[in-house]
């Protein structure tokens, strides 16, 4: 990689990108590179530690946020492409509708162990619900099988959906 | 370092293409792991903010899917029952977090042997639309898709669309997936059908595509003409022998040895085609 004081710096300046990003109902403006992703730039630069970084591969769902209400890995999304969005990570949850009522489950059924995925699961499981996914047990393990437990609290995981979706339906 | 841009049409965008240096972002799910360990270095061009090129449209019958329409998008769209194999793949892929991002332009443009779209687009006679300062072209998938992670796509061109043509979005179809275990996994192989019967219940015309058994997902079309004038149920299925499987070249690697994906391939074929005769030699319409 080319370091910053080499004389082609030219397209250097269109490098560096002033980003307007709304998480959880806040504005921030920062200064990024292109290439650094959501899940860098709301750990590293918004002190928002609550989304994991398991694998950075896409592979077991920890880093998992809503944008515009659909759910996303962070790690394979630029901080860029999320700018015209609303990102809502699990800090936002609290403030959340059903994100509020998931939370409560997780904590209810125990739905963790070591709680490294809880915050991807539980964003997960709240956009789960609202995609009208959580039918039946299988329903939820299939919709949800973007997100990897390591500890294998699976079975508390589905059970706190289960019940977590069955208050957001008596509403 | 890279440079970013993220146009709001196709024409900004070939623009950008055609000074060159740019790599393609649309959903980032391939482009991601491609970087491997190494720090992004491609200049970057973002196609999430141009409209055009997402949702699915009618043009004179044929169905058009934009490039950049997610897989989500296509699992919830209201189509034609010819497009089920291509909904069940849809649903395969990844998890739904990569569903919601991934986009059916940038599966066929990666061109994994085990991409899911491919199979199930094969069937459908789909046509790859591709746009560059040069103009407009079209292609048959069967000659987009050249090699493991090789297409015919110049760098300066675009994909905008995934044509299905009118004729070939007829009849019932089905998709199997075979991987190590039940969900988030890379297919050991895959096999799409598209069976369309006559009055009597007979094969009229059919369609079968694998993949992950062959650098490219492949049609049987020595297959696919054998079936055609017998009636559609389990009796057909007899008709399926080794030599129609002549044309795959599995490779042995991590998920699986060449002779059992060249089994599982004779397995899911017929099971696929079992579920299509099902449904289009039944009496009753299926819910
Ligand atoms: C954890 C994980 C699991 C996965 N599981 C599966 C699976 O089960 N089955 C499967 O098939 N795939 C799977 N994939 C791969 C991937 O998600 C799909 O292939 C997806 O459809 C890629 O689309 P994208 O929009 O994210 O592509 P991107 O990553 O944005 O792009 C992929 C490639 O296509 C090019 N490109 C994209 N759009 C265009 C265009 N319009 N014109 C020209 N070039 C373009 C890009 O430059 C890049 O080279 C998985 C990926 C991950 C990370
Ligand atoms: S950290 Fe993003 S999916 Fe694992
Ligand atoms: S609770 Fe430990 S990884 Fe899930």
């Amino acid at each position: 990689m080319r370091s910053a004081d080499t004389p082609f710096v030219r397209s250097a300046a269109r490098t560096d990108l002033d980003l307007h990003l709304r998480v959880n109902g806040r504005s921030h403006r920062i200064r990024a590179e292109a290439r650094e992703t959501l899940l860098d730039v709301l750990r590293e630069r918004l002190g928002l530690f609550g989304t994991k970084k398991g694998c950075d591969h896409g592979q077991c769902g920890a880093c998992t946020v809503l944008v515009d209400g659909r759910r996303v890995l962070s790690c394979l999304t630029l901080a860029a492409q999320a700018e015209h969005g609303a990102v809502t990570t699990v800090e936002g949850m609290v403030e959340h509708p059903v994100g509020r009522l998931v939370q409560a489950a997780f904590v209810a059924e125990d739905g963790l162990q070591c709680g490294y995925c809880t915050p991807g699961q539980i964003v997960s499981a709240t956009a789960c619900i609202l995609e009208g996914a959580a039918t039946s047990d299988e329903a939820i393990r299939e919709a949800m099988s973007g997100n990897l437990c390591r500890c294998g609290a699976y079975p508390n995981i589905v059970a706190a959906v289960r019940s977590a979706a069955a208050v957001v339906e008596r509403r | 370092m890279p440079r970013y841009a993220r146009p709001s049409t196709p024409d900004e965008a070939i623009a950008l293409l055609a000074e060159g240096g740019w790599t393609i972002l649309a959903g980032g799910t391939d482009f991601y792991p491609a970087q491997g360990a190494r720090p992004i270095r491609d200049d970057i061009l973002d196609i999430g903010a141009i409209e055009a090129l997402r949702g699915i449209r009618e043009d004179k019958g044929d169905i058009v899917i934009g490039a950049a329409t997610s897989w989500t998008e296509i699992v919830r769209a209201r189509l034609p029952m010819a497009f089920d194999a291509l909904k069940a793949a849809a649903r395969e892929v990844g998890s739904v977090q990569i569903q919601n991002t991934g986009t059916i332009a940038g599966n066929l443009c990666n061109a994994s042997p085990a991409a899911d779209g491919v199979p199930a687009l094969l069937v459908l006679d789909a046509e790859v639309e591709l746009a560059s300062t040069r103009g407009i072209r079209r292609l048959p998938l069967r000659d987009f898709v050249l090699g493991n992670r090789r297409t015919a796509r110049a760098a300066d061109e675009l994909v905008t669309a995934i044509r299905v043509p009118t004729a070939s979005a007829a009849g019932r179809s089905s998709f199997f997936k075979l991987g190590a275990r039940r969900y988030l996994v890379i297919s050991i192989a895959m096999a799409a059908v598209r069976v369309e019967t006559d009055l009597q219940g007979r094969i009229a015309r059919c369609a079968i595509a694998v993949g992950a058994c062959s650098a490219v997902a492949r049609r049987l079309e020595r297959l696919e003409a054998d079936l055609v004038g017998r009636p559609a149920d389990a009796a057909a299925l007899g008709v399926i022998g080794e030599r129609h499987f002549d044309g795959l070249a599995p490779i042995d690697d991590v998920r699986a040895s060449a002779v059992y994906r060249m089994e599982a391939a004779r397995e899911i074929v017929g099971r696929a085609l079992a579920d299509a005769f099902g449904t289009t030699a039944g009496q009753g319409v299926a819910a």
